[in-house]
């Protein structure tokens, strides 16, 4: 995968404040990447620097190899995450009016308004005023205008509040075919369960500062506590025997009657295919996996140690 | 600029399209016309009749002024002297709207007093005078002339001396000329309070509702904020234009068929007619062309409208700019909607500043002070309405009009590159209360 936007060495300050303290991250062409940090921790004001709408004191953004400039404004869609639309104007109008700033013409905008407003149904309110509209339809009008004019690069600030499940899934399947065809997708979100679930990569961001980057997976295991789970149908004591010393049962859900959730962690040089090698016969297995961390907990422990850290400097 | 041009027409597009915008089209006009109307056909005053008790103890106009020969003034003489708080107070008296004293002095010192309740029309006035001094005139030719009073009325010369300019001496530009000047320039100073607030209002509802983030990632906060201006300022023109042609047409109409005889009283030498005759129908063609005459001049002839709205046009887009860039920085520097009044009092008084301007240069047109205000350009749209209405602008004084015009010009592009820098920091600000201190900032932040 080669780079499609690496931000390098970025600070910022609004007068003696500091917002963005050498932040360095780089995106890959067919990625989603997560921008995680606290409220107030510079997520916007990085956002608003790649989309030129400010500009960073010191540092540089290169956006396919070369420095970004507001000429690459067209390549590059944003739905801000308090976004907001002219409430007088019709749908089809104010799309037209975005496409037309981020340089489509008039042709090439009636194809892809009309193919869009099909593919997220909203043909049927094309002619209605956007004050006509309940949140959710005026959500999806917002995300609409931002991929109107076909961006390689999609930022999204909080792209899943205020949508319904279904709609939900229309997004991430929508940034996920994104991601298929080799543009990528940055998603600035409080949302860890999204993030786990569509998110390549991810950067934490605390206090202005890098704190963590890599990929979903990376980030999970380097946190990984060792324990594992296994769901099974049988006898909790012949399953405790079944295990011996090699294991060390750490609790315990009761699913129904004799149907359990048992996670566990291993002794000495143990295995999960020891585990499974004692167990199987004993019981009836259904499944069995290692339990990684949830994002939410590792975006609670990173910031909580980086406080920690901060409160002994 | 591409990006500017868009925002401006959708900004023209949405204030076109709201109802205040309609509505304001079409009242604006409509309300001024009425106005127009009102002074045609009352000439500001409101009762078509009048009781007049003559008070003349020594009998001089007795039998000379008779009811009968005004339908709007009915006469009535008093005997002996009354009291002025006994006429103002008296139960007797109160039917009456006025008392005409005629005392025993007035063939030597010529002058009679009208003491009203509530004060005169300048239609009623002008009944008044020219009743009082008819007759008197009656008296003065049987007592010291043996002429007869049709002899005398035929070799009467009514002497004027009027004082003209030596530039002007066709007095093109008289005080009621400059008043349209004013007027002028006090519809430029409406416009831009109008449509300033209509900008200022724009850009802090597109910061409450934060469609700004998505518009500041496709354009420049420059580009943003002059194509607000200019959307907004060609929806002021539009109105402006509407405004024209709704009063033009309106005038026209009234001219052609509301107040026929009005205009033609307008055109007939009232010098002759004086001499003519002494019927009924000549005195009212005498009245209406004496009362109307001079508004009805201006209106229709004196007037240079094509000039006055070429520059009208001039100033109008110069100081819109000039205005319309203070009420975009107040605009993008407000925390909230509601936030930024405190910023808009001292614009109000700086537009009632530029209006008041204009009536000082109405009564002080050589000033020294007039000269500052001429080229200070939060003033000068209005002054240089009024000059141009009172004829400053002939030979020696034309560069001055330009002069002025290109200092408004850089005194808007300079206001343009300081409103830029205050949009450009304040736009994405939100929150907050704007205080001096956050102007300065952002005014020193590149």
């Amino acid at each position: 995968m080669s780079s499609m936007l690496e931000v390098k060495n970025i600070s910022k300050s609004f007068f003696r404040k500091e917002a963005l303290n050498d932040i360095s991250l780089t995106i890959n062409e067919g990625e989603i990447f997560g921008l995680l940090g606290q409220n107030g921790a510079g997520k916007t004001t990085l956002i608003r620097i790649i989309n030129r709408i400010i500009e960073q004191d010191s540092g540089s953004i290169v956006f396919y190899g070369s420095l970004i400039t507001k000429n690459h404004l067209s390549q590059i869609g944003y739905l801000p995450e308090e976004r907001g639309l002219y409430k007088n104007m019709t749908v089809e109008s104010h799309a037209i009016f975005l496409g037309r700033l981020r340089g489509l013409s008039k042709k090439d905008l009636n194809y892809k308004i009309n193919s869009l407003f099909e593919r997220f149904g909203i043909n049927d309110w094309r002619k209605k005023r956007i004050e006509e509209l309940s949140k959710g339809m005026a959500q999806k009008v917002q995300f609409v205008c931002a991929i109107l004019h076909e961006p390689k690069f999609l930022i999204l600030d909080e792209p899943f509040s205020g949508f319904d499940p279904v709609n939900v899934d229309l997004i991430k399947q929508e940034l996920i075919e994104m991601k298929s065809t080799g543009k990528a997708v940055m998603i600035s979100t409080h949302n860890m369960k999204s993030v786990e679930e569509i998110c390549d990569r991810a950067v934490l961001i605390h206090n202005s500062k890098n704190i963590k980057e890599g990929t979903i997976h990376e980030l999970q295991t380097e946190r990984n506590s060792g324990l594992y789970a296994v769901r099974f149908q049988g006898n909790m004591i012949a399953f405790v025997n079944a295990l011996w010393t090699g294991f060390e049962v750490q609790d315990k859900e009761v699913l129904g009657e004799n149907r359990f959730i048992v996670r566990l962690k291993m002794r000495g040089d143990s295995s999960f295919e020891d585990l499974l090698k004692v167990i199987i016969g004993q019981v009836k297995i259904e499944a069995a996996w290692e339990v990684l961390p949830s994002m939410e907990d590792i975006f609670i422990d990173l910031v909580n140690s980086n406080k920690l850290e901060s409160n002994e400097e | 600029m591409k990006n500017s041009i868009l925002i401006a027409i959708r900004e023209w597009k949405e204030r076109m399209g709201s109802r205040s915008f309609i509505l304001l089209s079409l009242l604006g006009p409509c309300i001024i016309l009425c106005f127009i109307y009102l002074l045609f056909a009352f000439g500001g005053s409101s009762k078509q009749h009048w009781n007049v008790l003559i008070v003349d103890p020594t009998g001089i106009m007795q039998n000379r002024i008779i009811s009968s020969e005004d339908k709007s003034i009915s006469y009535s003489f008093a005997d002996g002297y009354i009291e002025m708080n006994e006429f103002a107070n008296g139960k007797k008296y109160q039917s009456f709207d006025a008392l005409l004293e005629v005392n025993e002095k007035v063939l030597s010192n010529k002058m009679g007093f009208v003491f009203y309740r509530d004060s005169p029309s300048i239609r009623m006035q002008t009944r008044l005078r020219y009743h009082f001094e008819r007759r008197l005139e009656e008296v003065m030719v049987k007592e010291f002339t043996s002429l007869s009073l049709k002899d005398f009325r035929k070799i009467k010369q009514p002497m004027s001396v009027y004082f003209r300019d030596v530039y002007d001496p066709k007095n093109e530009s008289s005080d009621i000329g400059s008043w349209v000047g004013f007027f002028y320039g006090a519809i430029i100073f409406i416009f831009i309070f109008l449509f300033g607030m209509t900008i200022m209002r724009s850009i802090s509802r597109e910061k409450s509702n934060r469609i700004v983030e998505v518009i500041l990632a496709s354009v420049s906060p420059n580009q943003l904020m002059i194509g607000k201006i200019i959307g907004v300022g060609l929806s002021a023109l539009v109105q402006f234009i509407i405004w024209i042609l709704i009063i033009g047409l309106g005038l026209y109409l009234m001219r052609e068929n509301i107040f026929p005889d009005m205009l033609d009283a307008a055109n007939v030498n009232i010098d002759d007619l004086k001499i003519q005759s002494e019927n009924q129908s000549y005195q009212e063609t005498i009245f209406a062309s004496r009362e109307y005459n001079q508004f009805i001049e201006l209106i229709y002839n004196r007037v240079q409208f094509f000039n006055m709205t070429a520059f009208f046009i001039l100033f109008f887009i110069s100081g819109y700019i000039f205005y319309g860039a203070l009420f975009a920085s107040i605009g993008a520097t407000m925390g909230s909607e509601s936030d930024g009044q405190q910023f808009i009092i001292p614009l109000i008084f700086l537009l009632l500043f530029a209006l008041f301007s204009g009536y000082y240069i109405l009564n002080y047109p050589e000033s020294p002070l007039g000269d500052i205000l001429h080229y200070l350009p939060f003033t000068s749209p209005v002054v240089v309405m009024v000059k141009l209405s009172q004829g400053y602008y002939g030979p020696g004084h034309v560069y001055e009009i330009y002069l002025t015009l290109i200092v408004l010009i850089i005194s808007s592009i300079i206001m343009l590159a300081i409103a830029s820098r205050l949009y450009k920091n304040g736009i994405l600000q939100f929150g907050h209360r704007v205080r001096l201190k956050h102007l300065f900032k952002w005014l020193a932040k590149s």
